[in-house]
C-alpha cells in the first residue's frame, strides 16, 4: 500500500469527513407542478445535483463526493411523495458502452431521436436531455473546482471524461465514479458494478502498453475502491452496507476461455489489502477453475469480509439461456446488488420484486388443512396448493405494480433511447421479475416433522401439534424436543431434502418462466434478503421446533437451530436440486471458524470444498470466516470494533452499524460453525 | 452384531491428517489427560450431556433424572422435558456397517488425499469395532488412526495392518510425570511406537504443548532425543488450547488443571532445530 492510499484509507476510516455534509429538506412541488412525470423526475435529479458542492479530500483522484445527503421530493395530490413510487434499481448499467461513447455522443444521440419524436416520447427524450445536461454540469463544476484546488490529475482527467471516452485507466475510473455519483443523485440505488475486470481491461492494457507498472495501477485502483466507499453511509438500503456495489471477476466465454486477467488479479489484491465493505467481490468459477485461484480466493475469505461470493458458470449460464436470455448475453452475466444473476447494461430485471415465503404458506396449510388430511401425501398436496396460490397472487400483484420513470437510468441501459421508451416502461432488452424463495429449510424441516410425528410415528395428533404451535410450545416441551430431533436439511438426508425439492419444484413450475406484463418473465430464486429477519418475525411457531418470530437461515442455507453434520453433508444437501430452475440466485452460506484458515493446509482444504461445491452443481456459494467470541465482544464493546466487517445477506457491512436483530442473526449463524 | 459408541463424526476436520477428512471420535479413553478438551469422550458408556448455556433453571431435567448415591443421572425423560433443548445423548450407537454407510456418503467429495480418521477417546480401546470399520473401508478411502498409543502390543499390531497412516501422540518422556498428568504409564506407548516404526506405515508424531508440563526444555529435549534414536526427523506441535475447559460443564465435570493454563507456551523450536528435527506448529 502506498502512502497516498494509506492516507486516503485513514480519512475514510476516521469518518470525520461525513460531518461536511448538509441535510437540507428540499420540496420542489411548486416548480414541478405542471410538468409530466418524466420532467418531474429529471428536475428532481437536476435539483439534487445543483445542491452538491464539489469537495475533495486530500490526494483525491476521483472527486464526486456527496455534500448534500437529503433528496428533494415532490408531493403528489393524494399527499404521498413521488419518491415512494421509485424503484431501487438493483441492476447494472452499460458501463462498457457508455464509456466507449462518452456522454457528449450519448447526448447527441438523444437529441437526434428527439427531433422526430412527439407526445410521450418527446417528453421522455426531453427529460433524458435535461438529466444528461445536469450531470455534465456537475462534471464541469468538479473540473473547475479541481483546477482551483490544484488537483492536477483529477483536473486533467475531467478535461477528457465524462464528455469523451477515457484514454487510460484513471480516466475510466473517474468516468465510472461520475456515473455512480450522478445515478445515486437520480435515486438509482443498489447499482451493481458488473464485470469491472472486463470493461475496464482495455484502459488497463492501454496503460500497461504505455509502460505503467502494476504497482502504479494498483495505487489508482485502491484509491478508487476507497473513493466508492466514501458515501456508503448515506446510500439507501435496508441496513448500512446494503448498497449494491457488487463487482464480478472472471468468468468463461462460450468457447470455455477463462476471462480472469491481470486486472481481475489486481482487484483481488486491492480488496484484500484494503478490507473494506465495497466493492463486494464476486468470483465467477466453473469446474475448470484452477485450484490455485480458489486457494487465493480462500485467502480472501480468511479475512472475514464475506468475499468472494462464488457463482458457478456451469449452472448459471445454461439456467439463464433456458429462461430466454441469448447465449451471448448469458455468458456475459453479472450479479445485481446482492447475488441475482443479470445481464449488465441490457436489462431492468426487477430481481427482488417479491418473495415466496415458504414457511408462511406452510403455516396457512397447517391452519386450514391439516385436520382434514388423513395422510401426509394429502397434506403435501394442500401445501403445494398454497404455494401455487401464492405464485398466482405474486404474479398478479407484481403485474399491478407501477413504477415511476427514470430518464437518466434509461440512457445508461440498452436499448431505451433507440426504442424511445423509459427503462421503467419497457425500454430495456430484458424486463424480467425475480422472486426470492424464503425459508426453504424451515419449511422442509417442518414438513418432515409433521410427516414423522403426526403420520408415521403417530407421536402426536394433528390437533396436538397445532395446539403446541399456537401455544408457542409452552407446556409442550416433549413434543418440541421431538421436533428438533427430526431429520433436518443440511445433513444430506434424502428424506427431508426431497421434501424441500418438492416445494422448490412447485414454486419454480408455477412461476419460473411465466410471462409478466413488461414483456419479460418471472424468475424463481433461492435468496431471502431481509426476509430472514423481517418475514420470520411474521411467522408463528413452526413444526420444526422454531419458536414464533424466530429467524430463518440466511438465503439458501440450513435452519439456524439445525446442528448440521458438517460442510460436506451441507453442500450435498443444497446441490441436489436442479438449481437452473431457480436462477434468480441466492447463495448457500457456510460459516467456518477462522481457526480453520490458520495454516496452509486449512486454506487448501477450504478451496477443495469450494471445488466440490462447483462440481456438485451448486449455483452460488458464500463462505464466512467467523469468530463468535469476537462478535459477542463487538456487540458489548462496539467502540473497539469500528471497522469489523461481516456478511449480512447479499452484502457486507460494518457490524457495529447494524441493527441489533441483524447482529443477533449473524451471531446465531456462528453457533454451529465448523 | 458389534456396536460402537461414537461421540462425534466431524466432517471437514482440518487438523487430523491430509486432505478433506472426516474424523470419527470413539467414546471411551483409558487416559485422563489433565488438558483433555474432549472430556465427554472419556467414559466408556453413553450418558446425557447438559448445556448450561440458555438454562432457565426450570428444574425439569432434575425432576426426570435418576438419583443414585447422591449423583444425578439424566435420562431420556430429562432430554424430552427441557424447554430449551439443552440436553442430548453424548454418543450415537453404530454398527460398523451403519457407520461406514454414513461415511461413504461423503466419499465422492473427499479429494484424492483425504479420507477418514479414527480418533477418540482412544480408538485402540475399541479394537474389534475399530477393526471391523477399518476392514469395511479398506480400498475405499485413506484410513488414518489418531492415537495416544496406549494399547496392548497385540491390539496395536492388528490395527496397524488395517490403517494407511497414523498420528501418534508422544506427550511426556518421564514416566512418573506421564502417570501424574495422564493417569497411565508411557511404557506401552513407547513400546508401541517402536512397533509403529518397524511396521513401515507412514506416521506423524504429535506433541501437545502444555505450559509447564510437556513444553519444558527437559521434556522436549527428551522427545527430540527419542525421535533421533528412532530416526524420526519431523514432529508436529499443538499449542495448548485455551478453550480446553469449555466442554467440562456440558459433561457435568469440573476442569481443574494443576498447571498454570495462562502461562505462555514454550514452543521449543530451537531444541528440535538443534537436533535436526523439523518441527511444525499446527
Amino acid at each position: 500500500m502506498t502512502d497516498r492510499v494509506k492516507k486516503l484509507l485513514a480519512i475514510l476510516q476516521e469518518r470525520k469527513y461525513r460531518a461536511r455534509r448538509t441535510h437540507t429538506k428540499m420540496d420542489i412541488t411548486d416548480i414541478a407542478a405542471d410538468k409530466d412525470q418524466y420532467m418531474q423526475i429529471a428536475l428532481l435529479m437536476e435539483t439534487m445535483l445543483q445542491a452538491q458542492k464539489p469537495w475533495l479530500v486530500e490526494n483525491d483522484l476521483f472527486g464526486f463526493n456527496r455534500s448534500e445527503a437529503e433528496f428533494p421530493d415532490i408531493r403528489l395530490e393524494d399527499g404521498t411523495y413521488l419518491s415512494a413510487q421509485r424503484s431501487k434499481g438493483n441492476t447494472c448499467i452499460d458501463y462498457e458502452g457508455v464509456m466507449a461513447k462518452g456522454m457528449d455522443a450519448l447526448l447527441e444521440d438523444v437529441r437526434m431521436h428527439r427531433q422526430s419524436a412527439e407526445g410521450e416520447q418527446a417528453q421522455f427524450y426531453d427529460a433524458v436531455i435535461l438529466s444528461i445536461e445536469a450531470a455534465l454540469d456537475m462534471a464541469d463544476r468538479y473540473r473547475a473546482y479541481a483546477k482551483e484546488q490544484g488537483a492536477q490529475a483529477l483536473y486533467e482527467a475531467l478535461c477528457q471524461v465524462p464528455h469523451n471516452p477515457p484514454k487510460n485507466f484513471h480516466q475510466a475510473c473517474v468516468f465510472q465514479k461520475f456515473l455512480i455519483f450522478t445515478l445515486r443523485c437520480n435515486r438509482s440505488e443498489h447499482m451493481g458494478i458488473g464485470r469491472f475486470d472486463q470493461y475496464m481491461l482495455p484502459y488497463y492494457l492501454a496503460d500497461k502498453a504505455a509502460g505503467k507498472s502494476d504497482e502504479a495501477l494498483l495505487e489508482i485502483l485502491e484509491a478508487y475502491f476507497i473513493s466508492i466507499n466514501m458515501d456508503t453511509d448515506i446510500y439507501d438500503g435496508q441496513q448500512q452496507g446494503d448498497n449494491g456495489q457488487s463487482l464480478v471477476l472472471g468468468g468463461y466465454d462460450k468457447y470455455g476461455n477463462d476471462m480472469y486477467n491481470g486486472l481481475s488479479q489486481l482487484c483481488m489484491e486491492a480488496s484484500m489489502e484494503l478490507q473494506l465493505i465495497d466493492p463486494k467481490i464476486n468470483l465467477r468459477v466453473n469446474k475448470t477453475t484452477p485450484v490455485e485461484r480458489l486457494e487465493y480466493a480462500t485467502r480472501m475469505t480468511k479475512l472475514g469480509l464475506g468475499f468472494p461470493q462464488y457463482c458457478n458458470d456451469d449452472v448459471v449460464v445454461p439456467g439463464l439461456i433456458a429462461l430466454g436470455y441469448s447465449e451471448e448475453d448469458a455468458y456475459n452475466y453479472a450479479v445485481a446488488a446482492c447475488w441475482e444473476f443479470i445481464i449488465p447494461g441490457k436489462g431492468l430485471d426487477m430481481v427482488n420484486i417479491h418473495s415466496m415465503k415458504f414457511p408462511l404458506e406452510l403455516e396457512r396449510a397447517l391452519k386450514e388443512d391439516l385436520l382434514n388430511c388423513d395422510s401426509f401425501a394429502a397434506f403435501m398436496t394442500c401445501v403445494k396448493q398454497k404455494v401455487y396460490e401464492a405464485c398466482q397472487a405474486i404474479i398478479k400483484r407484481c403485474n399491478e405494480r407501477s413504477f415511476a420513470v427514470s430518464p437518466y437510468l434509461s440512457v445508461l441501459i440498452q436499448d431505451c433511447i433507440g426504442r424511445g421508451k423509459d427503462v421503467y416502461r419497457g425500454g430495456a432488452i430484458y424486463n424480467n421479475f425475480g422472486v426470492h424463495g424464503v425459508g426453504i429449510a424451515t419449511a422442509a424441516n417442518s414438513l418432515m416433522a409433521v410427516k414423522q410425528l403426526v403420520f408415521d410415528e403417530k407421536f402426536c395428533t394433528a390437533q396436538e401439534l397445532l395446539q403446541a404451535l399456537e401455544d408457542n410450545f409452552e407446556g409442550h416441551e416433549v413434543l418440541r424436543n421431538r421436533m428438533l430431533s427430526c431429520p433436518q436439511m443440511g445433513n444430506n438426508d434424502d428424506q427431508v431434502d426431497d421434501l424441500a425439492w418438492e416445494l422448490m419444484d412447485c414454486f419454480s413450475e408455477n412461476i419460473h418462466g411465466k410471462p409478466n406484463n413488461k414483456g419479460g418473465v418471472f424468475r424463481a430464486g433461492t435468496g431471502t434478503a431481509q426476509g430472514m429477519v423481517y418475514t420470520a418475525e411474521k411467522v408463528g411457531a413452526t413444526p420444526d421446533g422454531r419458536k414464533a418470530r424466530d429467524f430463518f437461515g440466511s438465503n439458501f442455507s440450513p435452519s439456524l437451530h439445525s446442528k448440521v453434520a458438517g460442510p460436506l453433508s451441507c453442500i450435498q444437501s443444497f446441490t441436489k436440486y436442479d438449481l437452473k430452475k431457480a436462477i434468480n440466485g441466492g447463495p448457500l452460506t457456510l460459516e467456518i471458524h477462522d481457526t480453520v484458515f490458520r495454516h496452509e493446509g486449512g486454506i487448501q482444504k477450504v478451496a477443495a470444498l469450494v471445488r466440490a461445491f462447483i462440481q456438485l452443481g451448486g449455483h452460488q456459494l458464500q463462505l464466512n470466516a467467523v469468530n463468535r467470541e469476537r462478535l459477542l465482544d463487538a456487540q458489548k464493546n462496539p467502540q473497539n470494533y469500528p471497522n469489523l466487517i461481516v456478511r449480512v445477506w447479499g452484502w457486507s457491512g460494518y457490524f457495529v452499524e447494524l441493527d441489533q436483530q441483524f447482529q443477533d442473526h449473524i451471531i446465531r449463524r456462528t453457533e454451529f460453525s465448523v | 452384531m458389534q456396536y460402537g459408541l461414537v461421540f462425534a463424526v466431524e466432517e471437514f476436520s482440518t487438523f487430523d491428517g491430509p486432505g478433506i477428512r472426516t474424523t470419527v471420535f470413539l467414546q471411551g479413553c483409558p487416559l485422563r489427560c489433565q488438558w483433555c478438551h474432549n472430556p465427554e469422550g472419556q467414559p466408556f458408556v453413553n450418558f446425557v450431556l447438559r448445556s448450561p448455556n440458555g438454562c432457565i433453571g426450570c428444574g425439569n431435567c432434575e425432576k426426570y433424572a435418576d438419583h443414585k448415591n447422591g449423583k444425578t443421572i439424566y435420562t431420556q425423560e430429562s432430554i424430552d422435558h427441557c424447554p430449551n433443548h439443552l440436553l442430548r445423548w453424548d454418543s450415537v450407537e453404530y454398527t460398523p456397517r451403519s457407520l461406514v454407510q454414513k461415511l461413504e456418503k461423503n466419499f465422492p467429495i473427499l479429494n484424492p488425499d483425504g479420507g477418514v480418521t479414527f480418533s477418540g477417546g482412544e480408538p485402540l480401546a475399541h479394537p474389534e469395532f475399530l477393526l471391523a470399520c477399518l476392514r469395511l473401508l479398506r480400498g475405499k478411502t485413506d484410513r488414518a488412526l489418531q492415537t495416544s498409543g496406549y494399547a496392548s502390543a497385540e491390539v496395536f499390531r492388528r490395527v496397524l495392518k488395517e490403517v494407511d497412516r497414523v498420528l501418534f501422540d508422544i506427550k511426556l518422556m518421564d514416566d512418573d510425570t506421564h502417570i501424574k498428568y495422564t493417569g497411565v504409564s508411557n511404557r506401552r506407548i513407547l513400546k508401541n511406537f517402536t512397533i509403529l516404526k518397524e511396521s513401515g506405515i507412514p506416521f506423524v508424531v504429535r506433541t501437545p504443548l502444555i505450559p509447564g508440563v510437556t513444553d519444558t526444555k527437559k521434556n522436549l529435549s527428551a522427545i527430540a532425543d527419542f525421535l533421533n534414536e528412532n530416526g524420526v526427523d519431523y514432529i508436529e506441535l499443538l499449542a495448548y488450547n485455551p478453550m480446553a475447559g469449555a466442554k467440562y460443564p456440558l459433561a457435568g465435570k469440573e476442569y481443574a488443571p494443576t498447571f498454570d493454563e495462562k502461562a505462555p507456551v514454550n514452543f521449543g523450536l530451537e531444541i528440535f532445530a538443534e537436533k535436526g528435527i523439523a518441527a511444525k506448529v499446527i
